[in-house]
C-alpha cells in the first residue's frame, strides 16, 4: 500500500472522471445479474399468483374471473386458520425449546475437551445432514403405537401405548420433536461460533467472586450471545412457519388435519388442482410473511 | 430511510417502472385467460392404417402391476410389430397433474384410480367413438366411473368386486356357519357369536385409513346403487342408503365388534393371526393378504358374497378400480389406444395379464376384468389361489361383479372430500360423531368447500 | 458446582466489596479448558445418543434382509447381514443419475450464488444507488417466503421456457437467495471503509476492489456461505421434485422421494418391504458426502457463521 498521494493537480482529468464514472456505475453492474435472477423467478411469479388469485383456474381450459371470491373463501374457511393455527403451535413448540436446549448444549461443549468437542460437534449436525425422506420414515417405525420401539420404552416403566402419529393431541409434539432432532444441531453450532467471542476473562473475574455456574450463564453468557441467539430464532422461525416436507413424508397433514400447516393447506389446494384458491392462499400467506418479517427486522434493527 | 424526498421520488419512480413492466410481462405470460368447452374434435379416432407405426410412452404405477404388464408388450408387438412401447414406472399421483399442467414430456397411455379420471377429463381424450362396440359388454360400474358429462374419459381395466372375506377354521372352531350369511344383519349376528365364544375378540374390521375409510363405504352404496354424487354432481348423502350403511358401521363400532386398525398394517395382521379379527368386508384385493402377509392363518380364510343390505339385495358393490386414460397432449395417442383396446379386449391380451405370468405364476388374482366376455365364471384366467385354501376366487369374484349395479358416478372432487366425510368417518369410528351428524357435517362441508366451488 | 455462592446482586450489580483473604472462601478451581464434570459429560452422551440413534438404525437396517426390517424393526442378527437391499436399490433406482445430477447442480448453482451474492451484496452494502433500499426490502421479504408459494407460477414459466425438466430449471431459480445476499451484506459491512478508501486511491477498480480487497477479509464468511449453501442445494427437497421430476433429471432428494412414496402409496405391494429396505440404503448413501464434508470443513464453517451472524 503506497503512502504517497500524488496531489490533484498532478492528475490527468480525464481519468479522475472516468473513475467517478465508473464509481457511480458500478453498483448497478454488481447487483445486475442478482436482480435480473430475482425479477425473473421471485418478483414475477409473485405477480402472477396475484393474477392467478382472482381467477378459478383448474390447470386446464378457461379461467374466470372471479373477483374476491377466493379470498373471501378462504378467510372465511376454519380450515384456513387453524392451518395458521397448527403452525404457530408448532412455533412455540419447538423454537423456545430448542434455543433453551441448544444454548446449555453450548455451554457445555464450550467447556469440554478440545478432541471431544470435534466429535460431538459432528455428532450433533448428523441429523441436519440426513435426508429428510429417510428421517420420516424412521419416525413412522420408532413412533408406531403398537410396535413401536418407543412405546416399548415407555412400556418398560408400566405406561401405555401412546397414539404419536394417529392422535391429534400427539401429532403435533411429535412433528415438532422431528424438526427439533433435525435442526437443533445446527443452532448449537451456531451458538457455538457466538461462545467463541466472548472474552474469557469476564468468566475469570465471576470465578474470582464465587459466582455459581448457573449464574454466569444467566448473567454473562446469554446476555451477550444476545444476537446470536436472535439470530437462531429468526432463522427457526422462518424454518417453522415454511415448514412442509415434513408434514408431508410423515403424516400427510393428519390426523385429522392437526399437523396441515400453513404451507401443507396451501400444498392441498395445488394437488387438487384448486389453483385459484392456492394462489389467493400464497397471496395470503405472502401478506402474512410481510408482517412478520417486518416485526422481525424491526426488532433486529433496535438491538443495535 | 431515505430522507431526501428528491431521492424518495426517484426510488419510487423505479419501483413504479418496475411493477409496471412486471405486469405487462404477465400478460405475455402463461396463457390462463383462453380456451373452450369440449368439441367433437376432442374425441378419438382409431388409427386407420393396417400397421400402424410409431412409438407411445405407457405410465404405470412401479411395482408388480407394472412388471405384469411388461410381460404383455411382447405379446402386443405379435400383432403391431411397429409399435415400440416405452413402459414407464412413474409414481402417478405425484407427477401427472404437473406433466399435464405444463404438457411437457406428456405420456400417451396413463394407468390412472378411477376415483381421479373425472378430476383430469379436461386434459383427456373423449373415447367414446373408440369405445363404442365394446361398451355393452363392459361392466356397467366402470363405464359409470369414467364417464363426465356425457363423454368417456378412460378405457376402464379392472372391476373390484366386494367380498366377504372370513377366516373359516375359526369360524367353524365356533360352530358358525358362513354361508348362512345373507345379510348386515346375520353378519353382526354372527359377529356377536364369535365375540360370545371368544371373549376380547372384535371380529370384523374397521378401517382407520381416511381414504380407504371412505373408499369402503362407496363399496357398501355402491351396492344400493348409489354413490356420494350423482352422474350431474348433485350429492346424495343424505339419503335413507347412506344412512343405513352408517348405522349398520356405527353398531358395529357400538357395540365393540369391531378391530379398528389400517389397512394390513401391523396391527390388523396381527389381529387377524391371533384370530380376532375374522370377517373382513373389503374388495378382492384383500387376497393379496392370505397369500402374502398371514404366515399362521393363511389357508384358513376363504371368500365370498357380501351381505346384501336387504334381502335379496345385490350381493357386491365396486371398491376401487382403474382405468387408462389417453392424455390429449400425447404425441401418439391413437397408438396408444391400439395398446390398451389389446390389453382389455384381444384374448392374448387379458389372459397374458390376469394369466400366470413370471410375476404371478398362479395368475393375477387381486383383480377381475372389467371386459365382461374376460370376466366368463366358467372360463377362469387365474387359478384356484391355495392360500384360500384351493378356492376358485375366479367364480366367486366373477359371479359377484355381475351383481354389482349401475348409477354410481365418481365425482371430480372426490379424493379431496375425503378430508370431509373420511374424517369424519373416523371420528364417528372414534365415537365422537353419529350417523346423522356425519351425513350433516360432511354433506355441508362438501357442499360449500367442493361442489360451490367447481 | 456445589460451592456455597456468594451473592452477586443482579446482573449488573455490584459484588460486594471482596472480604479479606483469611475469610474468603477457596476460589472454585478454574473450570473452563479442563476437565468437565461426569454430569457435563453423562448429558452430552446421553444427547449425542439420541441424535446418533435414528441414523444408526437407518444405516444398520440397511444391512439386513428387506423382510426382517418390517417384521422385527429393533432386533439385528449378524448373521443375516447382507448386501441385497444395496444391490436391489442399484438396480431399481436411478442414485447414479441422483448422485450426478445433484453434483451438477451444486457445482453450477453453487458457483453462481458464491460469486454473485457477494457481489450483489457488495453492492448494498458499500454504495448508494437508485432502489437501494427498494430492492433490499424485497429481499427481505422473499426471504420468507415459503418455496411451495411460487411453484405454479414458476412451473408455468419454465414451461414457457421450454424449461421443464432440464438442468436451467433445477439451477437458476434461487440461484441468486435472498439468505445469501442478506448475510454477506452483514458479513461485508464490517469490512473498514478505509480498506476499500486505500484501494481507491492506489487506482484500483470498482471491482478490483471486491475482488483483491473485499474477498480475501470476507473468506472466512464466504466458506460459511459455501457449506450452507451446499447443504441447502443438496437437501432442496420442494422445487426438483416439481421442476424436473423424471428419472433422467432427478436429483438425489427428487430420488429418495420418489421411493418413499412407492411405500406410503404401496403399503401392501410386496414390495414395501423391498422398497423400504432400498430406501435406506439409498439413505445411508446419500448421508455420506455431506457428512464427510461438514467434517472436513467444521472450522471453516464456525469461523463463517461467527463473521455473519455476530455483527450487527
Amino acid at each position: 500500500m503506497t503512502t504517497t498521494v500524488l496531489p490533484s493537480a498532478a492528475r490527468p482529468r480525464a481519468r479522475r472522471g472516468g473513475t467517478r464514472m465508473r464509481r457511480r456505475i458500478a453498483p448497478y453492474l454488481f447487483v445486475l445479474p442478482f436482480v435480473a435472477i430475482f425479477l425473473a423467478f421471485s418478483v414475477y411469479p409473485l405477480i402472477f399468483t396475484a393474477r392467478l388469485s382472482f381467477t378459478n383456474w383448474h390447470g386446464a381450459g378457461a379461467a374466470e374471473w372471479v373477483g374476491w371470491d377466493n379470498y373471501t373463501y378462504l378467510l372465511g374457511s376454519p380450515a384456513f386458520w387453524s392451518s395458521l393455527g397448527n403452525s404457530a403451535v408448532l412455533w412455540l413448540l419447538i423454537v423456545p425449546i430448542q434455543i433453551v436446549l441448544a444454548v446449555i448444549v453450548a455451554v457445555l461443549l464450550d467447556s469440554a475437551k478440545l478432541r471431544l468437542r470435534g466429535m460431538y460437534r459432528v455428532a450433533f449436525i448428523v441429523p441436519f445432514v440426513t435426508p429428510l425422506v429417510a428421517v420420516a420414515q424412521i419416525w413412522v417405525v420408532l413412533f408406531d403405537q403398537d410396535h413401536g420401539a418407543v412405546n416399548a420404552l415407555l412400556g418398560l416403566v408400566g405406561i401405555p401405548d401412546v397414539g404419536w402419529l394417529t392422535t391429534s393431541a400427539w401429532a403435533k409434539p411429535t412433528l415438532a420433536l422431528l424438526f427439533l432432532w433435525k435442526t437443533t444441531g445446527f443452532i448449537v453450532i451456531i451458538l457455538l461460533s457466538g461462545l467463541q467471542s466472548i472474552d474469557r476473562s469476564m468468566y475469570e473475574a465471576a470465578d474470582l467472586d464465587g459466582a455459581s455456574p448457573i449464574r454466569q450463564l444467566w448473567s454473562i453468557t446469554v446476555p451477550l450471545l444476545r444476537r446470536t441467539i436472535m439470530f437462531a430464532v429468526v432463522l427457526q422461525t422462518l424454518a417453522v412457519f415454511q415448514m412442509f416436507a415434513e408434514p408431508f413424508v410423515v403424516t400427510q397433514g393428519g390426523p385429522y388435519n392437526s399437523t396441515t400447516t400453513a404451507g401443507y393447506y396451501l400444498y392441498n389446494h395445488i394437488t387438487r388442482a384448486d389453483l385459484g384458491t392456492g394462489a389467493a392462499n400464497s397471496f395470503l400467506l405472502v401478506i402474512l410473511v410481510m408482517i412478520l418479517s417486518l416485526f422481525f427486522v424491526r426488532m433486529l434493527r433496535a438491538k443495535d | 430511510m431515505n430522507h431526501h424526498p428528491k431521492r424518495r421520488a426517484r426510488g419510487l419512480a423505479v419501483a413504479g417502472a418496475l411493477v409496471a413492466t412486471a405486469l405487462t410481462l404477465t400478460a405475455c405470460g402463461p396463457d390462463i385467460g383462453s380456451g373452450g368447452s369440449a368439441t367433437a374434435s376432442d374425441r378419438l379416432q382409431a388409427p386407420t392404417s393396417d400397421q400402424p407405426e410409431g412409438e407411445i410412452t405407457i405410465w404405470d404405477r412401479s411395482g408388480d402391476l407394472y412388471k405384469v404388464f411388461d410381460g404383455v408388450i411382447a405379446d402386443f408387438n405379435k400383432k403391431y410389430p411397429k409399435i415400440t412401447v416405452h413402459h414407464e414406472a412413474v409414481d402417478i399421483n405425484a407427477k401427472l397433474q404437473n406433466t399435464l399442467i405444463t404438457g411437457t414430456d406428456v405420456p400417451d397411455g396413463v394407468f390412472l384410480d378411477d376415483a381421479m379420471v373425472s378430476g383430469y377429463a379436461d386434459h383427456l381424450w373423449d373415447l367414446s367413438d373408440v369405445l363404442k362396440p365394446y361398451l355393452k359388454d363392459i361392466a356397467p360400474q366402470k363405464v359409470d366411473a369414467n364417464t363426465v358429462d356425457g363423454g368417456i374419459y378412460g378405457v376402464p381395466y379392472d372391476l373390484n368386486p366386494g367380498l366377504l372375506y372370513y377366516n373359516a377354521k375359526a369360524l367353524e372352531s365356533v360352530g358358525i356357519d358362513a354361508s348362512t350369511i345373507k345379510t348386515y344383519d346375520d353378519l353382526l349376528a354372527a359377529a356377536r357369536a364369535y365375540q360370545k365364544a371368544k371373549p376380547g375378540s372384535h371380529p370384523i374390521h374397521l378401517e382407520q385409513g381416511g381414504f380407504l375409510g371412505q373408499l369402503q363405504l362407496e363399496m357398501f352404496a355402491s351396492q344400493l346403487g348409489t354413490s356420494l354424487a350423482d352422474a350431474k354432481g348433485k350429492l346424495r348423502l343424505d339419503s335413507p342408503e347412506y344412512k343405513q350403511i352408517l348405522t349398520y358401521l356405527d353398531t358395529v363400532q357400538k357395540e365393540g365388534l369391531g378391530t379398528r386398525a389400517e389397512y394390513l398394517g401391523q396391527s390388523d395382521i396381527a389381529e387377524m393371526e391371533a384370530g380376532n379379527e375374522v370377517f373382513y368386508p373389503w374388495a378382492i384385493w384383500f387376497s393379496f393378504a392370505p397369500q402374502q402377509l398371514l404366515k399362521d392363518t393363511g389357508g384358513d380364510w376363504r371368500a365370498m358374497e357380501l351381505p346384501a343390505w336387504k334381502d335379496g339385495g345385490a350381493r357386491s358393490g365396486a371398491m376401487g378400480g382403474s382405468s387408462f386414460v389417453l392424455p390429449k397432449d400425447g404425441k401418439n395417442s391413437q397408438l396408444a389406444w391400439l395398446f390398451y383396446k389389446f390389453l382389455m379386449y384381444d384374448e392374448a391380451g387379458y389372459s397374458a395379464v390376469w394369466g400366470p405370468s413370471s410375476t404371478y405364476p398362479e395368475g393375477l388374482n387381486t383383480s377381475i376384468p372389467a371386459y365382461l366376455p374376460a370376466a366368463d365364471p366358467s372360463k377362469p384366467l387365474f387359478k384356484p389361489v391355495p392360500a384360500l385354501g384351493d378356492q376358485d376366487l375366479w367364480k366367486v369374484a366373477t359371479e359377484a361383479g355381475k351383481q354389482i349395479p349401475a348409477g354410481t358416478a365418481i365425482p371430480s372432487w372426490w379424493n379431496a372430500s375425503t378430508d370431509y366425510l373420511g374424517t369424519d368417518l373416523q371420528k364417528m369410528y372414534d365415537g365422537d360423531l353419529t350417523p346423522d351428524q356425519v351425513i350433516k357435517d360432511a354433506g355441508s362441508s362438501i357442499q360449500t368447500n367442493l361442489i360451490d366451488r367447481q | 458446582m456445589t460451592t456455597t455462592p456468594t451473592v452477586l446482586d443482579g446482573p449488573s450489580g455490584a459484588a460486594p466489596a471482596a472480604p479479606s483473604p483469611a475469610d474468603r472462601i477457596p476460589p472454585a478451581p478454574r473450570k473452563r479448558r479442563t476437565r468437565p464434570r461426569i454430569g457435563t459429560q453423562a448429558f452430552l452422551l446421553v444427547l449425542m445418543v439420541a441424535f446418533l440413534a435414528p441414523v444408526v438404525w437407518a444405516i444398520v437396517s440397511a444391512f439386513k434382509p428387506a423382510n426382517d426390517i418390517i417384521r422385527d424393526p429393533l432386533g439385528f442378527d449378524p448373521g443375516s447381514f447382507t448386501l441385497d437391499n444395496f444391490t436391489a436399490m442399484f438396480h431399481d433406482v436411478p442414485i447414479a443419475h441422483g448422485f450426478l445430477n445433484t453434483a451438477i447442480v451444486l457445482v453450477v448453482k453453487g458457483a453462481i450464488t458464491l460469486f454473485f451474492a457477494p457481489l450483489a451484496a457488495y453492492a448494498f452494502a458499500k454504495y448508494d444507488f437508485i432502489g437501494k433500499n427498494l430492492i433490499f426490502g424485497a429481499v427481505l421479504i422473499t426471504l420468507m417466503l415459503p418455496t411451495i408459494v411460487l411453484i405454479i407460477p414458476l412451473l408455468l414459466e419454465m414451461k414457457t421456457f421450454g424449461w421443464v425438466n432440464t438442468y436451467q430449471a433445477l439451477i437458476l431459480p434461487g440461484s441468486v437467495d435472498a439468505f445469501a445476499i442478506f448475510w454477506m451484506r452483514q458479513v461485508i459491512s464490517a469490512v473498514p471503509d478505509e480498506l476499500l478508501d486505500a484501494a481507491r486511491v492506489d487506482g484500483c477498480g470498482e471491482f478490483g476492489i471486491f475482488w483483491r480487497v473485499v474477498v480475501p477479509v470476507i473468506r472466512p464468511g464466504l466458506a460459511g456461505l459455501a457449506v450452507l449453501t451446499i447443504m441447502n442445494i443438496y437437501n432442496d427437497f420442494v422445487w426438483p421434485v416439481v421442476a424436473a421430476s423424471s428419472d433422467r433429471m432427478a436429483t438425489l432428494q427428487v430420488v429418495l422421494s420418489t421411493l418413499a412414496q412407492n411405500i406410503t402409496g404401496n403399503r401392501i405391494g410386496a414390495d414395501y418391504a423391498t422398497v423400504t429396505g432400498e430406501l435406506l440404503a439409498a439413505s445411508s448413501l446419500a448421508l455420506i458426502p455431506l457428512l464427510v464434508l461438514f467434517i472436513v470443513l467444521q472450522r471453516h464453517f464456525i469461523n463463517g457463521i461467527l463473521a455473519g451472524s455476530v455483527k450487527g
